[in-house]
């Protein structure tokens, strides 16, 4: 107990910290890991390993844990060979093991169509997807929220549109991206600007404002106007906020990727979960999930880690310990 | 497998008319550009595109792969010259403004289309009274009503409830439902689902209600009329392979490899689709009223979407059909 409570209070933040983080993820898993492998916690069917005389039962097959008592007693009152099972979980929620197996497999299994892909340079395609979509979305987005958010005439005139568009479903524009731009990767790409744009121009454009408005009214004081307060201002004032924004909207990006995929020829990630969900490997599914998850916490951690470097001055989002 | 809905694309293909009749030009020289998707009778494709058929043949063709409502959008934007449909979407993507040819019956439904039932039911008649999910105004709605019209039922004498057919297995196994029409591999799951369900009438029992082709647009049909001719006698050799008992298994593996599935599960998915080579399809390629002809099929489902007001007015259903490719020597 003792132990316990020098390790749980340790007086290291680092050390604490990076406990912490990696409780946050132990605690999900764990409750997965029960949820699959504790019988009695949740179970709500029952996998027939041999039919006895149950005329429909075949081996292999899920079923309730009702059904599958009812019947065992129906048949038993009649002096018939009961079935035999092992309580189950649904289709729809795989066990760790048989995800990290699928996850596994998934990267060591060669394509088995002459023109098909690893599941790696499936993957790379669909980051190409989100790299080029974020990409041209901040080469807009970015200057947009700065001048909306420092000059008001200029916010008056284009917040209410944005904020009206930016509740428009992305995916509601996918046939006219096809028509437009074609079927190949354009149409996705162009998902990913509208889903990410709208949102960027106006969570930029709040950041801006939030810069101390005495640094501005010095600045103009002194004479600096235009492109110059923009850029000798404004920008220094806010980029380390600039940067964690950036970071949230890349993350927000993703999010749009799986709808994006689904416009056009049949690519990336997206073809490999939709597909494998189809036909109920569910395994396959979870594992292209974590798969998602794992890049893009990764990248965001590695975005922190830069920003820390970046921004040393930047205390703001220091985590109290 | 096929998400054969249709209001959202009819809007879409509605908008991208236009936009269509301008990507004719310039297209003399270019590789025909299909679109394909996940259905048996589609995949089949696959065979011919591993093994190198089309070279041989000396026609010049690009298969891209899409899902099933991806492949008509963008053949409704004009970005394909030929796309795999049934004959019902066929002419719901052409109310839209996409107009197009079915030059080619691939195959028909031949037990992929499915009612399944809770034990207890054994047939259509059944299900009078009962509760029945299905995604409406589409494909397996019109298997439904067909079953029942044949059991002496009319659609008023059960109750439907509409869910999108990924999620009928689901909807399926609640208390209050009997039965479900849908098609596989979803109809699998919908009977692994609910433990004593079955299959009380398929596709099978009505072959021809639903017709797969390959639509293509009416100027590329024109204008690369030999190509597409080419096209065609490929198509014969890709039926003959997967037919024959000797390399059957070969193209099996081909078109599991494409849907992602072991070949062992593909199977099953096959043989609920009947191909058709030139020779059967010339047989079906005639006119007639009943679904033993094209034209009876297709103008069933034209019927049956304007009465579930997919559209509003019927097509003009012989601007569709052109039997010439079928029966060209």
């Amino acid at each position: 107990m003792n132990s316990f409570s020098q390790w749980w209070g340790a007086r290291n933040p680092r050390v604490r910290g990076t406990l912490l983080t990696a409780g946050s993820f132990l605690i999900p898993i764990l409750i997965w890991c029960l949820v699959s492998y504790v019988p009695f916690i949740w179970h709500p069917k029952v996998l027939v390993e041999t039919p006895g005389a149950v005329d429909y039962f075949t081996t292999g097959m899920l079923v309730d844990r009702e059904e599958f008592a009812d019947q065992s007693a129906q048949v038993a009152a009649l002096g018939q060979e009961r079935p035999t099972g092992t309580s189950a979980n649904p289709i729809y929620l795989p066990a760790p093991h048989r995800v990290a197996k699928a996850l596994y497999a998934g990267f060591t299994t060669p394509p088995q169509s002459s023109n098909g892909l690893w599941l790696h340079q499936s993957l790379w395609h669909s980051i190409q997807i989100i790299f080029w979509g974020f990409l041209i979305s901040s080469l807009i987005g970015v200057p947009l929220g700065l001048l909306t958010g420092t000059y008001g005439t200029l916010a008056r005139l284009n917040e209410p549109f944005i904020e009206f568009f930016r509740y428009l479903p992305a995916p509601a524009f996918g046939a006219l991206a096809v028509a437009v731009l074609g079927i190949y990767d354009g149409p996705k790409i162009a998902i990913i600007v509208i889903g990410t744009f709208f949102q960027q121009v106006l969570v930029i454009a709040n950041t801006t404002r939030k810069l101390d408005p005495t640094i501005i009214e010095a600045a103009r004081t002194l004479g600096t106007r235009g492109l110059r307060l923009i850029t000798k201002v404004v920008v220094p004032g806010i980029l380390p906020d600039l940067y964690r924004d950036q970071r949230i909207l890349l993350g927000w990006a993703w999010t749009y990727l799986i709808v994006a995929e689904l416009i056009g020829t049949s690519s990336g990630i997206t073809w490999y979960i939709t597909q494998q969900a189809r036909y109920q490997h569910f395994d396959n599914v979870y594992a292209a999930i974590i798969l998602i998850g794992i890049i893009g916490f990764g990248t965001d951690l590695i975005l922190a880690r830069m920003g820390r470097s970046l921004f040393p001055w930047d205390r703001s989002r220091e985590q109290k310990s | 497998m096929k998400t054969r809905s249709s209001f959202s694309r009819w809007l879409a293909s509605g908008v991208l008319a236009a936009s269509a009749a301008l990507s004719f030009a310039a297209q003399a020289a270019e590789p025909l550009k299909i679109g394909y998707s996940d259905w048996p009778g589609w995949v089949a494709w696959q065979v011919a595109i591993d093994k190198g058929w089309f070279k041989e043949a000396g026609v010049d063709v690009k298969f891209e792969w899409f899902d099933y409502s991806a492949s008509m959008d963008a053949f409704a934007a004009g970005k394909l010259d030929g796309v795999t449909m049934t004959n019902g979407d066929t002419l719901v993507t052409g109310s839209g403004g996409a107009k197009s040819v079915m030059i080619l019956i691939t195959d028909y439904s031949n037990g992929n289309d499915i009612v399944v039932a809770k034990q207890g039911i054994k047939s259509i008649a059944d299900l009078k009274g009962k509760k029945i999910v299905v995604e409406q105004g589409l494909v397996d709605h019109l298997l439904l009503v067909n079953a029942l019209k044949k059991a002496g039922l009319k659609e008023s004498d059960v109750t439907l409830v509409n869910a999108k057919t990924n999620e009928i297995p689901q909807a399926f196994a609640a208390k209050d439902i009997s039965a479900a029409a849908l098609w596989q591999p979803v109809a699998r799951d919908a009977l692994k689902a609910v433990p004593g369900s079955k299959a009380i009438y398929t596709s099978a029992d009505e072959p021809g209600l639903i017709y797969d082709v390959l639509a293509v647009k009416p100027a590329s049909a024109k204008a690369r009329r030999a190509d597409w001719l080419k096209l065609m006698k490929v198509w014969d050799r890709v039926v003959a392979y997967i037919a024959d008992p000797k390399t059957q298994p070969d193209a099996v593996k081909i078109m599991a490899a494409k849907s992602g599935v072991s070949p062992a599960e593909y199977l099953p998915l096959l043989n609920g689709t009947k191909l058709l080579s030139l020779e059967a399809a010339k047989k079906v390629y005639i006119k007639g009223s009943g679904f033993d002809s094209l034209y009876g099929s297709t103008k069933i489902v034209d019927a049956f979407n304007v009465a579930n007001k997919v559209y509003k007015a019927p097509e003009n259903i012989d601007s569709y059909l052109d039997a010439s490719f079928t029966n060209a020597k």
